[in-house]
């Protein structure tokens, strides 16, 4: 180390090592977090990830349920926006307007009961499906981008029992006449665009719906059999290891065929999947809070509280998980990627959520639909959104764990 | 007598097993762990079986709905008190614990997992090859993602805090150049490691599968589902003409597939679980006395920080293939395999079939608490710092 000499040491100095030494858990954690490169940009990706879904219907163009599907667009490949073409450039990026090829054949010969007229029109392909995706694009027309347009209506806020519902109908951007499909549109002409970002918030809250469930069951199973020990740690671990060892997504997936029994409205149903994912996944951050709690429950200050008349609920909840608490946090950021998978997975399987709802999964299970991957490739755009989610988080929370880890300065 | 035997085969290899173990745990303290190990791992496989029974009372249906759905096709007027005679015929209308104490006492007597409704044969018919084809598979998944993993780990680890170049006054230009090549060589392998490790956390098997069946469609090629070909499928092995090597070529054309896929998410994990281990490892204060003492450069690394670290990632293997064949059932989907995954899925969510997808669940959780079991022994009869402490331990 440099030997700074005394009239350089800034007056700071002495209190900043101070500070380091006195700061807090949550402080020291932040600290080592901002140090690290990778962990930083991947978490303002994912925060811009976040956010775009959280007010996704600002930053989509286009509605993404079946009252904004363009009919005039259906199986429409993604609409490039342009500065520079042959009739000139321009500062504005504009795309151009398409309209569908008028179909070529006749269809009053076949209804004469000509057979040639058919064989004509099934060999000339215009019957096939890559024939469906054929659009004319008018050079001459161009749709300029527009920024905060006006355009569908949304509502921003809407608290149903205290009766808020704040609407609005801004958006981003746009196009002047028309709509404007950046990522192309599906065989209904929803846009794919728009009904990504909206896919992005639902399965991101259906996590953090799982993930509180899924802190709740593990603190009161790790919670209480730490606690009490003995006969009830013996029996509530046992049944844990038994949970453990069986794989958890065919017991998703028999939970989720059970739920598709009860007649559910598609919210009962989103919830009811986040808890199926979040109550049974209790076994891993159950037995990390047991064995801390089994540690810490014979301390002093555990006995205090018990000697001034705390409940045991209490002792458990305000004195002895907040002493685990920033594990438990980073335990659960780290988690987040997983239990995404876990909801892709039911989704992809058609157990989880279903059509009408867009989530990530729902949207990706598409992609195994032969027709689209022969003849509509853009509606793997969600694949590419949801590889990005899960590395950003996987980044994060990589770097979160480094940075919760006391011992990992010393390595540096 | 024979006969005899026969209905109560395993319960006696049980119970012999256990005997031996005790004779041996008399005057052996490592048996008496082992004895401890083998009851604790019985009595896991006890309430694994009552999890598994209990949640497969939540599927709908039963055996008797799906007996008299059968017949009603047939033809034959169905009332309600047809379904409850059947119920009654077949004990459905028992509690279910009673149910789940035939079940066990059938399975521990004799392995019988039970009768399938929906396929009409018994469960150990309908799952015995196809459970070992899905075992070959997880097996194979995760000899590739060990095989990938441990090496390119600790190699990972060896260069994690190293520079780029080698700038080191004492060695010479020439040992320099070798050295700064060499080790840019490492960083970069480690790099892309890091990114592909990330990729497959990221890039969940199936739809890793996908993507290499989007790869085949692009290309015009026919996609490599399933296990073989149309045309080899109905082939036996052995013809008159000799073996069959058009159909081997032909079946490791597919296997492939599987086994990547699988073991790509193992290989990531597994990535990532070495280069921990190692780096912890390489951090405490044996390692900088043996650098201390003079060994140095891969035999300091072979015989101190690897060596410690691998009974952890042995230990973990019970977990693994757990997790493994967690994801066989979506990849049985994508790719179109009809192995034990495959069938599980088809058991849960088409046909229904209890008793079916209790079996596989079962079977698979069997394979994980043996291995569990195994993996422990072994590390308790090899790795003398286990052994001391689980015997003295006072487990």
């Amino acid at each position: 180390m440099f030997a700074i000499p005394a009239k350089w040491r800034r007056k700071g100095a002495a209190s900043e090592e101070e500070a380091y030494y006195t700061a807090g858990q949550f402080a020291l954690i932040r600290a080592r977090f901002m140090k690290k490169t990778s962990g930083l940009i991947a978490g303002t990706i994912l925060l811009a990830l976040v956010l775009m879904g959280l007010f996704a219907p600002f930053f989509s163009p286009v509605d993404p349920t079946i009252r904004g599907a363009d009919a005039e667009y259906r199986r429409g490949a993604p609409q490039a926006l342009n500065f520079c073409d042959e009739n000139g450039c321009s500062l504005r990026p504009f795309s151009y307007t398409y309209s569908k090829e008028k179909p070529k054949f006749d269809l009053s010969a076949l209804a004469g009961g000509d057979l040639n007229a058919l064989d004509q029109l099934t060999s000339s392909g215009a019957l096939s499906a890559s024939s469906q995706n054929k659009f004319i694009e008018d050079r001459e027309q161009r749709r300029y981008l527009q920024f905060f347009v006006r355009g569908w209506e949304y509502s921003l806020l809407e608290i149903g029992w205290l009766g808020i519902d704040l609407r609005s109908d801004l958006h981003l951007f746009g196009v002047e006449q028309g709509k404007l499909h950046l990522m192309g549109t599906d065989e209904d002409g929803k846009d794919v665009f728009s009904r990504t970002l909206h896919a992005v918030w639902v399965t991101i809250s259906i996590a953090i719906v799982a993930l509180i469930v899924k802190l709740f069951t593990s603190l009161l199973v790790g919670g209480v059999s730490g606690y009490f020990g003995g006969r009830v740690d013996a029996v509530l671990m046992s049944f844990t290891e038994a949970v453990r060892v069986i794989p958890p997504i065919p017991i998703y997936l028999a939970c989720a065929v059970a739920l598709s029994q009860i007649d559910l409205t598609p919210v009962q149903r989103y919830f009811a999947i986040a808890l199926v994912i979040g109550a049974l996944d209790f076994a891993t951050l159950g037995r990390r809070l047991r064995t801390h709690i089994l540690v810490e429950r014979n301390q002093d200050y555990v006995l205090a509280a018990q000697l001034s008349g705390a409940s045991t609920g209490r002792i458990i909840w305000r004195h002895l998980v907040p002493s685990f608490s920033s594990y438990i946090i980073v335990d659960t950021l780290i988690n987040f990627p997983y239990v995404i998978l876990a909801e892709t997975s039911l989704s992809f399987l058609g157990l989880g959520l279903t059509e009408p709802v867009n989530s990530l999964g729902v949207l990706l299970q598409k992609a195994q639909d032969p027709d689209i991957q022969q003849n509509m490739v853009w509606q793997f755009f969600p694949v590419v959104v949801f590889v990005a989610l899960i590395m950003a988080f996987v980044f994060v929370g990589d770097a979160l764990r480094d940075a919760a880890d006391p011992y990992s300065e010393r390595n540096q | 007598m024979i006969d005899f035997f026969a209905n109560t085969w395993l319960l006696w290899i049980l119970l012999i097993t256990g005997a031996v173990l005790w004779l041996a745990a008399r005057n052996s303290d490592y048996f008496h762990y082992v004895l401890h190990r083998y009851l604790m791992a019985l009595g896991t496989l006890l309430l694994v079986s009552f999890v598994v029974f209990g949640l497969m009372e939540v599927l709908p249906g039963d055996c008797a709905e799906k007996y008299i759905a059968y017949k009603n096709t047939q033809g034959e007027m169905i009332s309600q008190a047809t379904i409850d005679a059947e119920r009654a015929r077949m004990g459905l209308d028992q509690p279910m614990l009673q149910r789940w104490g035939n079940w066990v006492t059938d399975l521990t007597l004799r392995g019988d997992l039970g009768f399938s409704c929906a396929k009409r044969q018994s469960v150990n018919l309908a799952v015995g090859d196809r459970f070992w084809m899905s075992l070959g598979f997880c097996l194979a998944g995760l000899l590739l993602a060990y095989l990938i993993a441990v090496p390119f780990g600790i190699l990972s680890a060896y260069v994690l805090n190293k520079p780029w170049a080698d700038r080191d006054p004492q060695s010479s230009p020439r040992e320099r150049f070798t050295n700064t090549l060499l080790l840019g060589f490492n960083k970069l392998i480690d790099l892309q490691l890091r990114i592909i490790s990330y990729l497959g956390l990221a890039l969940p098997n199936f739809l890793l599968a996908l993507s290499i069946i989007l790869l085949y469609v692009f290309a015009g090629e026919p996609t490599p589902t399933g296990l073989f070909s149309d045309e080899w499928r109905n082939v036996p092995w052995f013809t008159d003409s000799g073996f069959q090597f058009g159909k081997l070529s032909d079946f490791l054309g597919h296997i492939w597939l599987p086994i990547f896929v699988i073991g790509w998410a193992a290989t990531a994990l597994q990535l990532q679980t070495v280069r921990a281990l190692v780096v912890d490892e390489s951090n405490k204060l044996y390692v900088e006395a043996a650098r201390a003492r003079g060994v140095e450069g891969f035999s300091l690394w072979a015989r101190y920080p690897v060596r410690h670290s691998i009974s952890p990632l042995f230990n973990s293997v019970g977990f693994d293939f757990q997790r493994v064949f967690n994801d066989l059932p979506i990849v049985a989907v994508v790719i179109g395999l009809t192995d034990a995954a495959g069938l599980l899925i088809e058991a849960l969510a088409m046909t229904n079939d209890q008793e079916l997808a209790a079996a596989i669940l079962f079977l698979v959780a069997l394979v994980v608490i043996g291995m569990n079991l195994l993996t422990d022994v072994i590390l308790a009869a090899v790795d003398p710092r286990v052994r001391r402490s689980v015997i003295s331990g006072g487990q």
